[in-house]
């Protein structure tokens, strides 16, 4: 690396050092000079001159300089992210601890409304009772309620933002957007259960199901939030917008919540926790990480990426090859 | 034997079952006589029209009693003196205390007052509590049921009865008894509607509560069990062209689910529709009018404004007459109904995929058990 180098240069000798060579550059100018001035004058002349060469050379150089570490110290960072990614216990980055830590809050928010929540709409089993009770009572559950429902707003805002300000998060929103492949990633996959096809789909960094699970909770959040806010706000809502816009939030919150939990309970539960691959739960959402092979079985097609992009090398096992992982690869690699 | 007997009883004289019968009508006629001239005795003065007393403070007694509702009444057979029992010479003494039922009505009494210990739940009444605080203007048992004519709660002329209890009742409870006789309820009893609640249908009868105690019918914790005795009936609503679900929605909407948690804060019928003065919501002094609920509303929620009053308040997903939000609870079930069938069918065949894949793996390499999953 050329850090050695550029460590060894001192960008405040530039003045002097250039301001010599200016100096010798100015004699090569004689003839340039306008005949009629006097010889003190070309003297001063001169001087300026090779004042004016050398601190613009020295800004010059001190902005190049500047702009060459910082290249120097995003590309140490992004090997570093790489080293990371890829550990030496056969294990890749799934998910960045930026994107786990949104995870724990969206988790947290939803467990602690569906269970303030749920209770009322099923207001007529004892359980309920009970579990209002547990917690305090229904006026310190609607407290609760509204704490976890300013949580769910939050990291739904804070997704929002990261989804368009971070570049990991505009990457991971575009490669989300359902494609016609993912149509034909189904039904490949229906032929693979039903035994009429003899491989599984191969899939990139978002499968058909982890797509279906993103948009269901893309809808949920924006039917329980805004649905929310017009229950928790009721009279400014129905002074606003009338009371049949306030009715359909009710149902909307009420039937829109049954049906988010069920498909997590049903859906992710199975994915991650009861699918027999994954008994007793995938623990990805905690350090982030996945084996490497289930890294290669689920998601095939970003693992080839990133073998073409140098990424990770096979097996994931030599580490230190990916130092010598060429920049411009680096780079084309999003 | 048996033949003999019933023989020998035909057969024997008349006369010991004749000496009985005198014996009993000597006494019957003597019991009358006796409770005639103990009747007369008292009727001496209280049977003179105009015979009145004035106490020391200036209030005039009138003590004049005609006999003639007592003969009409169920008392009909008791002389003064048996509930006046503490009335013993004449002129009294002392000033006779007021008739105390219990000396009769008692469950396992001989008298023939009805073996029924109703008038226990009296004692945790708040007319009872109202007595025992010192409470000189609290009824007894004949301030509703009346005095001299008295008469059984189902006929029609019992002050009692569903005609006359609220009348009874607004005798003391004036100003709640002209609301009331201004509602629907109350027009409804004086068209003669049998249909019609009267006081003791919300408040119960000898046991009436204040609306403070948890087990009154009229807490608000009760207040829309109380409603829904009649309120939920399809049979009865349906005559007067009322929705019996009004009650099933109240106790599903928030309200209903607030007060059925406890938040007694929350509103109950009757803080909407009123207790006493309920009114249907197409008459402008009702509470419900389209244009009196923003001020109904505004009581719980300040600043409720006219949007408050357009569609219904009491909406039920599960039906037509509910517009959209019956088509959006309809779309949400369809949506979560095959949501979760095809998750269920792809998790299933999945499944199926997952064990056939072992199975054939089984097949190949069956002396190497392994966790692999790869077919």
């Amino acid at each position: 690396m050329s850090d050695s180098g550029a460590r060894g240069w001192r960008p405040t000798d530039t003045e002097s050092v250039v301001r010599g060579v200016a100096r010798g550059l100015t004699d090569a100018l004689n003839h340039e000079m306008r005949e009629d001035l006097t010889e003190d004058q070309v003297e001063r002349l001169k001087e300026r001159l090779a004042g004016s060469l050398a601190a613009d050379a020295s800004a010059g150089v001190r902005r190049v300089h500047h702009a060459f570490l910082d290249q120097e110290r995003r590309h140490a960072k992004s090997l570093e992210r790489r080293k990371r990614r890829e550990g030496a216990d056969g294990t890749v980055e799934r998910l960045s601890l930026h994107l786990r830590v949104q995870h724990m809050v969206l988790f947290a928010s939803t467990i602690i409304l569906i269970v303030t929540g749920l209770p009322i709409k099923f207001h007529d089993a004892s359980v309920s009772v009970f579990l209002i009770n547990l917690m305090g009572g229904p006026e310190v559950t609607r407290i609760i309620h509204r704490i976890g429902a300013v949580g769910l707003t939050c990291v739904g805002a804070y997704h929002l933002f990261y989804s368009m300000a971070f570049e990991a998060g505009r990457r991971d929103f575009g490669l989300l957007i359902p494609r016609p492949q993912d149509i034909k990633d189904f039904f490949h996959q229906m032929g693979y259960f039903l035994g009429i096809r003899r491989e599984k789909p191969l899939f990139g960094r978002f499968s058909y199901i982890e797509k279906f699970d993103y948009w269901a909770v893309y809808w949920g959040m924006v039917v329980m939030i805004t649905s929310g806010y017009l229950l928790w706000f009721k009279v400014l809502a129905i002074n606003q917008f009338g009371k049949s816009i306030y009715d359909i939030a009710v149902e909307a919150h009420s039937d829109e919540a049954l049906l988010a939990t069920l498909a997590i309970i049903i859906w992710h539960f199975y994915n991650v926790h009861f699918n027999p691959k994954r008994f007793p739960g995938s623990l990805t959402w905690w350090n982030g990480r996945m084996r490497v092979e289930d890294f290669k079985e689920e998601h095939a097609l970003e693992y080839e990426e990133m073998l073409r992009s140098g990424g990770l090398e096979h097996g994931g096992q030599e580490a230190g090859v990916r130092a010598g992982v060429s920049a411009e690869a680096r780079r084309e690699s999003p | 034997m048996k033949t003999g007997r019933t023989r020998g009883l035909i057969r024997r004289p008349p006369g010991r079952a004749l000496t009985l019968c005198l014996v009993l009508l000597a006494a019957f006629l003597g019991a009358m006589a006796a409770r005639a001239q103990d009747d007369l005795r008292c009727l001496g003065c209280h049977g003179k029209p105009g015979f009145r007393k004035t106490l020391p403070s200036g209030q005039v007694l009138d003590l004049f009693v005609d006999p003639t509702p007592l003969r009409l009444s169920v008392h009909k057979d008791l002389s003064c003196v048996q509930c006046h029992a503490d009335v013993n010479e004449v002129p009294h003494t002392t000033m006779p205390q007021r008739v105390n039922c219990k000396r009769c009505h008692y469950e396992g009494n001989t008298m023939g007052a009805p073996q029924t210990s109703k008038y226990l739940e009296f004692d945790k009444s708040v007319h009872n509590l109202a007595l025992l605080a010192g409470n000189t203007k609290a009824p007894l048992c004949q301030d509703c049921h009346g005095g001299h004519f008295i008469l059984s709660g189902s006929d029609p002329r019992s002050r009692v009865s569903r005609r006359h209890v609220s009348q009874t009742c607004g005798t003391c409870h004036i100003q709640i008894y002209g609301q009331y006789m201004e509602s629907v309820h109350g027009k409804a009893l004086t068209m003669g509607n049998k249909d019609a609640p009267v006081c003791t249908d919300c408040h119960g009868e000898h046991d009436i509560q204040g609306p403070k105690v948890a087990s009154s019918s009229v807490n608000p914790a009760n207040v829309a069990n109380t409603c829904a005795r009649c309120h939920s009936k399809i049979v009865i609503m349906k005559k007067y062209g009322i929705n019996a679900e009004q009650v099933s929605t109240y106790k599903n909407s928030f309200h209903g689910i607030a007060n059925e948690f406890g938040v007694l804060k929350a509103a109950n019928c009757a803080s909407c529709h009123t207790a006493h003065n309920i009114l249907p919501p197409d008459d402008p002094r009702s509470s419900v009018n389209p244009k009196n609920i923003p001020k109904t509303c505004g009581r719980c929620h300040p600043g409720a404004n006219a949007n408050f009053a357009k569609g219904r308040i009491h909406v039920d997903p599960e039906d037509r007459s509910a517009g959209i939000v019956y088509w959006v609870a309809l779309g949400f079930k369809i949506l979560t109904l095959s949501t979760l069938a095809g998750l269920f069918i792809h998790i299933g065949l999945d499944l199926f995929r997952q064990v056939r894949a072992r199975k054939s793996r089984e097949a190949v390499l069956p002396a190497r058990p392994t966790e692999e999953n790869e077919p």
